[in-house]
């Protein structure tokens, strides 16, 4: 196979049902229990996480563990819900909007609009892009 | 499902890139709304902007291609779930103006498709919201 590219054709074809659990019932359950394990077993080793409205790339796991550490460790509340899903077995993706409700420790509740571009190698997120209605919340980690 | 699926895979990208944004670069207005149901909403999540029916989208485009010489939409990634009638697109938006600026968004794009036009559109911007 050529180069893997974000949804490129040829690539292997998992069910329906896959893309929409893995974001939902696996990575975001995940993120929203602080289960950094579930989290980091959704990423392929060399994946990266780019958050595209304040340009910011996160490469390889262990750079996505750091982040989500920091995350975890600034936010006491995290809630993914509302999702609409753009599933596609066909290319080994799926895009979902989604709402963000997230409590800073101590602070206010903060309301986010986001969506969020997953591109699979075979099981795993390879490319994920992050799109934000608001300030930057996947910061690099202090690690 | 949201709304009953209706076009095909190849349609769908057809109508997204081809025929809505062929169109937008174009500066062709009437084909570009013509993409569009009566009641469409379009919105611009990362500016919490939205746009209510066609007078409304009319207007936001009337706005749009008159701060741009020239306006082009490319290197487009389609996502398309067919069987729910929705398509996203990562893409990149080149802009220039009459200076001779040029702004560069990359852009992803969510269609809600119902009987062949959009329903519901949803715009995430990489920066500063140009669809006002």
């Amino acid at each position: 196979m050529a180069d893997w590219t974000p949804g490129m054709a040829g690539q292997l074809t998992l069910p329906y049902p896959f893309y929409i659990d893995i974001v939902t019932k696996r990575y975001f359950d995940g993120v929203d229990n602080k289960n950094m394990t579930q989290v980091l077993n959704c990423f392929a080793p060399d994946a990266i996480l780019h958050e595209a409205t304040s340009d910011t790339v996160h490469k390889g796991r262990d750079a996505i563990e750091a982040m989500f550490a920091k995350l975890f460790s600034d936010f006491e509340q995290i809630w993914h819900g509302n999702f609409v899903h753009t599933g596609d077995p066909q290319s080994n993706a799926i895009c979902s909007q989604f709402t963000v409700l997230i409590t800073p420790n101590g602070g206010e509740q903060l309301r986010y609009e986001n969506c969020n571009r997953f591109y699979c190698k075979d099981r795993l997120f390879q490319h994920v892009f992050v799109y934000m209605s608001g300030d930057n919340l996947l910061k690099e980690g202090d690690a | 499902m949201q709304y009953e699926p209706g076009l095909s895979r190849a349609e769908l990208i057809e109508l997204a890139t081809k025929t809505y944004f062929g169109n937008v670069d174009a500066k062709n207005m009437e084909a570009a709304l013509d993409c569009f149901h009566d009641g469409a909403l379009f919105c611009v999540q990362t500016a919490f902007t939205r746009h209510s029916g066609k007078a409304e989208i009319r207007r936001m485009f009337e706005d749009f291609f008159g701060a741009y010489e020239t306006i082009v939409h490319r290197d487009f990634t389609c996502t398309v779930d067919e069987a729910n009638g929705r398509i996203a697109a990562s893409f990149v938006a080149e802009l220039t103006d009459a200076d001779g600026s040029v702004t560069l968004l990359n852009n992803t794009n969510f269609w809600r498709v119902r009987n062949g036009k959009f329903q519901e559109v949803y715009v995430y911007m990489s920066g500063a919201n140009v669809l006002v």
